[in-house]
Order: structure tokens, then C-alpha cells, then sequence
């Protein structure tokens, strides 16, 4: 996911990433008004994500996640929202100009969701996050869970392909109507779940024998850069969330 | 209770929980390439619960969530969902869903009682009154039965056959399947009807639109949506679960 530029977006702590994002996404979702995750992405994450200058990357993601959405949600609120003035009519179709409304600003909530996180997870380095996440106190264990996954999925796919191919070539039909296709789902799971499991413990002696147990405080390679500004910008957002919140919540009663 | 919580996380079980993420993702995928209509990607969550535990297969399945939202964004919102599917299958593995066999008059009946419930839920949705005032009134439950008494019978017997043929001898661990897709449901329809307007933009929206066709809310026809197809969906995945350790070595087991 990661994208290397050279911004000062890219050279800002993880952690003032990660609460940013959190916080727009917050923000977006409790204010009032039907339009505020509109303005809070078009004003806000796109000028940000064009000074961390992955604007095109971000705005290439969300176009190909969102259409789907963007396409089912369209359809399905407009077409079936019941009462409510019609568009146009044309034969059994009567699409509502309330269901249009309503699905433009779910659109607005899943587009604001998504360019949030993109924001962040294509200007930050896993690694650094992991580093910046330790540091600040989250248990080593999480860390290694999350290093670990990043690193053996592309391997995990590859076995996957591996089984699929060398069950294929013993004559199990992928392909066909829904019960052919349906059956080869447990010869190929089984093989893919047991053999991985069998790594558990190699796995596990090889990370015990590295002291993972250890409780002595880790140092890193890597320095993470940090400023007194953005811990206490930090600081500030950590206190909004739960206020906005509980904004959102007391606007809405 | 902190003290329990932390015996469930020996160095073994932190070395399975990215694997079982890995499966779950891989799984995902294969699912989605065999084009069969369900996900099955919550597999290696069910399989952390079954073997360590209701919290580590909680944080499986939240973690699991979140670092898959790195990817596609729009499946970190339901991070607390999935941590409810790994400690259900905790729970489940507790009480011995996943050991032993179960004789197949249960699983007739476990199949039969879930698709007879299920339909009358459906045909209940269906046939709501909705006055002037947006008042909701539901058919009571003797007149959905002289009406669809066939319909009903088919049920029935239907799903004593997906007990019969598809739980086999795995009735207990289908049962916790079908418990908590029904949970799943419930406590994910808030957030994919505020958050995204009530779809997925899957295949699976033909039935929420199928619902706000005939007269549902949106929050309503996600939640009916959801209870179709999210219980078939744990069945399935809990079914795969008890499979695979079944043919466990029992070396493995007995760590």
C-alpha cells in the first residue's frame, strides 16, 4: 500500500497519522448536516493526501473500491425507497428523488471512510507504524501479529494456488455448476488450514529462541522523528474523539 | 478474570493468530475464485476460538479486520464483529461444539428448526402492514400458517436434508455456526445501514434490494438480509472448523 515520496506528510509520526485519520472519520460520521463527509473529504483528506503528493494514488483507490457501492447503493435506495416523488417513470421503474438523496450521502460516508484510511496507510511506512505503536506502549505481541500477517500473506496465496493447482491435477472439477464448484471448497481448505498449522510450532520455538518472551524494553534501528508540536496536536485529538462523539450522539436525540 | 484472560495467549497461540489471519484471507479468495455465493473468510477466526480460546479469537478477529482494512477500507468498520465471531467459537470449542460426533437426528433437527425459523421470519417481513401513520404491525403466527402451510412443510423438510446431507455428523458446531451468524447479524445491520447505506456491493445486496422492495426500512432489510445469509455463512465456516481439527494429528491436539 505504501507509496514513498518525499512530503512532509510522509515525515510526520505514524501516530499523528493514524489519529488524524481517526479523527476525520469521527468527525465525518457525528457532525450534523447531510453533507459534512463530503466537505470534510473534499476540503480536508484530498488537500492533505495532495501534500503528501499521493493525491492521484488515493483518488485512483477509492474510484475503483467505491463504484460498486456507489452503483448497488444508487440503485437499490432509489429504486425501492417506497413513497416519494419519482424522477422519471418508465414501465415498473419509479425512481425516488428521497432514495437518490439518501444514497448520496451513504456515498459521501463510504467515500470519506475510505480516502481517511487511505490517507494514512499510503504515506506511512508499516514498519515505522509498528515501531511508533510499541513505543508508545502497545504489547510487542500485537506488533509481531501485525508484522507477521503483512509478511506471510503473499506466501499464504501462493500455497493456496499451489493447492489448487496439484488438486486440479488429480482431477478435482473447479469448475461447473454450484455442487461441483461447492465440493472442491474441503479438499482444498483442509490441506491449506493443516499444513499451516503444522508451522505453529516451528514457528513458535524459532521466535522463543529469539527471546520474544523477554520483558526488557526493545530498542530500534530506525529513529522515528517526533516535535513537541504534534504530540501536543496528539494530544488535542484524543480529547475531540470522544467529545465529538458524544456530540453526535446528544445532536441526534 | 485479567489474569484468565492473558492464560490464553502462550507464545503458540500468538504464532496462530497471523496464520489464521493468512487463512482467512486466503480462503476469502479462493471462495470468491470457485464463485460460490457465500465469503467463508472468517475460517482461521474460527479456528483460533476453537483451539485457544474465547479472547484470542476475539483479537483475531478484530486484528483480522483492521490490517484486511489497510487493504480494502471497507471492512475495518466491522472489526467488532468479527472479534464477536472469534469469541463465540471460543465459547463454542468450550463446550465441546468441536470434539466428537453428533448423532444425525440432531443435526436433522438443527437443520429442520433454523430453516423452518428462518422462513417464518422471512414471511413475516414480507407480509407486514404498514398503516398511514408508519405503524408496522406483523402477521400473527397462525395466519402465516394456514396460509403457507405447503411452503412451511417444504421448510421443514429441507432443512432436515442440510442437516441431514451437509451437517452430518457436525450438528453441534453448525449449531454455534447458525447461533452466531444470527448475532453477527443483528450487531453488524446498525453499522452497514448507517455507515454504508445498506449495501456491500456484493452479490448479496440482490436480497436487501429484494427487501426494500417489499416495503422494509433500510435498517430492516439489512438486519433481513443479514439473517439469511450471514447463519449459512458461520454454518458453513464452523462446519470447515470441525473438519479440520478432526483430522488434526492428535500430537497437535494434545499441546
Amino acid at each position: 500500500m505504501y507509496v514513498a515520496r518525499a512530503s512532509g506528510l510522509h515525515q510526520l509520526h505514524p501516530l499523528t497519522k493514524v489519529l488524524t485519520a481517526l479523527c476525520l472519520l469521527i468527525a465525518g460520521l457525528t457532525l450534523p448536516g447531510n453533507w459534512t463527509s463530503y466537505c470534510i473529504t473534499l476540503l480536508i483528506v484530498f488537500p492533505l493526501s495532495a501534500w503528501g503528493k499521493v493525491f492521484p494514488n488515493l483518488l485512483h483507490i477509492v474510484w475503483i473500491v467505491s463504484l460498486p457501492f456507489a452503483i448497488s447503493v444508487l440503485l437499490i435506495q432509489s429504486l425501492f425507497w417506497g413513497a416519494g416523488t419519482p424522477i422519471f417513470e418508465f414501465w415498473l421503474f419509479a425512481p425516488k428523488v428521497e432514495g437518490a438523496r439518501y444514497a448520496l450521502i451513504s456515498l459521501g460516508k463510504i467515500i470519506l471512510v475510505m480516502s481517511s484510511f487511505l490517507l494514512f496507510s499510503l504515506t506511512t511506512r508499516p514498519d515505522a507504524l509498528m515501531i511508533a505503536l510499541k513505543q508508545a506502549g502497545m504489547p510487542s505481541s500485537i506488533a509481531y501479529i501485525i508484522v507477521t500477517t503483512l509478511q506471510i500473506v503473499p506466501s499464504f496465496q501462493r500455497k493456496g494456488a499451489t493447492i489448487l493447482d496439484a488438486q486440479r491435477s488429480r482431477g478435482l472439477e473447479t469448475e461447473g455448476n454450484l455442487w461441483v464448484r461447492a465440493r472442491a471448497l474441503v479438499p482444498i481448505v483442509l490441506p491449506l488450514a493443516l499444513g499451516s498449522l503444522m508451522e505453529v510450532e516451528e514457528r513458535a520455538i524459532a521466535i522463543e529462541a529469539r527471546a520474544f518472551n523477554s520483558h526488557k524494553a526493545e530498542t530500534s534501528l530506525i529513529e522515528i522523528p517526533d516535535t513537541q508540536f504534534q504530540k501536543n496536536f496528539r494530544t488535542v485529538t484524543l480529547v475531540a474523539m470522544p467529545l465529538l462523539m458524544i456530540f453526535g450522539i446528544l445532536w441526534r436525540l | 478474570m485479567f489474569e484468565k484472560i492473558k492464560k490464553d495467549f502462550t507464545t503458540k497461540t500468538l504464532v496462530l493468530i497471523p496464520i489464521a489471519i493468512a487463512i482467512n484471507i486466503v480462503v476469502g479468495e479462493l471462495v470468491a475464485r470457485l464463485k460460490l455465493p457465500i465469503y467463508l473468510d472468517s475460517i482461521g477466526t474460527v479456528l483460533v476460538g476453537a483451539i485457544a480460546g474465547p479472547w484470542a479469537g476475539a483479537l483475531t478477529g478484530g486484528l483480522a479486520n483492521l490490517i484486511w482494512g489497510l487493504f480494502t477500507p471497507t471492512s475495518a468498520p466491522f472489526f467488532y464483529v468479527a472479534a464477536v465471531i472469534g469469541f463465540m467459537a471460543g465459547l463454542a470449542g468450550k463446550y465441546g461444539a468441536f470434539e466428537g460426533e453428533t448423532p444425525y437426528w440432531v443435526s436433522v433437527l438443527v437443520g429442520a428448526v433454523f430453516v423452518f425459523s428462518l422462513t417464518l421470519f422471512v414471511l413475516a417481513f414480507i407480509n407486514v402492514n404498514v398503516d398511514e401513520t408508519g405503524y408496522a404491525t406483523f402477521p400473527s403466527m397462525g395466519e402465516l400458517f394456514s396460509r403457507y402451510l405447503l411452503l412451511f412443510i417444504v421448510a421443514i423438510l429441507l432443512g432436515g436434508a442440510i442437516g441431514y446431507f451437509l451437517l452430518q455428523k457436525g450438528g453441534y458446531a453448525g449449531l454455534w455456526g447458525l447461533i452466531t451468524g444470527v448475532i453477527a447479524a443483528i450487531i453488524s445491520a446498525p453499522t452497514a445501514a448507517y455507515v454504508f447505506g445498506g449495501v456491500t456491493g456484493a452479490g448479496t445486496d440482490l436480497l436487501v434490494a429484494a427487501f426494500r422492495a417489499s416495503g422494509g426500512g433500510i435498517l430492516s432489510s439489512v438486519l433481513a438480509q443479514g439473517s439469511v445469509s450471514d447463519p449459512f455463512d458461520k454454518m458453513l465456516s464452523f462446519m470447515v472448523v470441525w473438519l479440520i481439527l478432526k483430522a488434526l494429528p492428535a500430537r497437535f491436539k494434545a499441546r
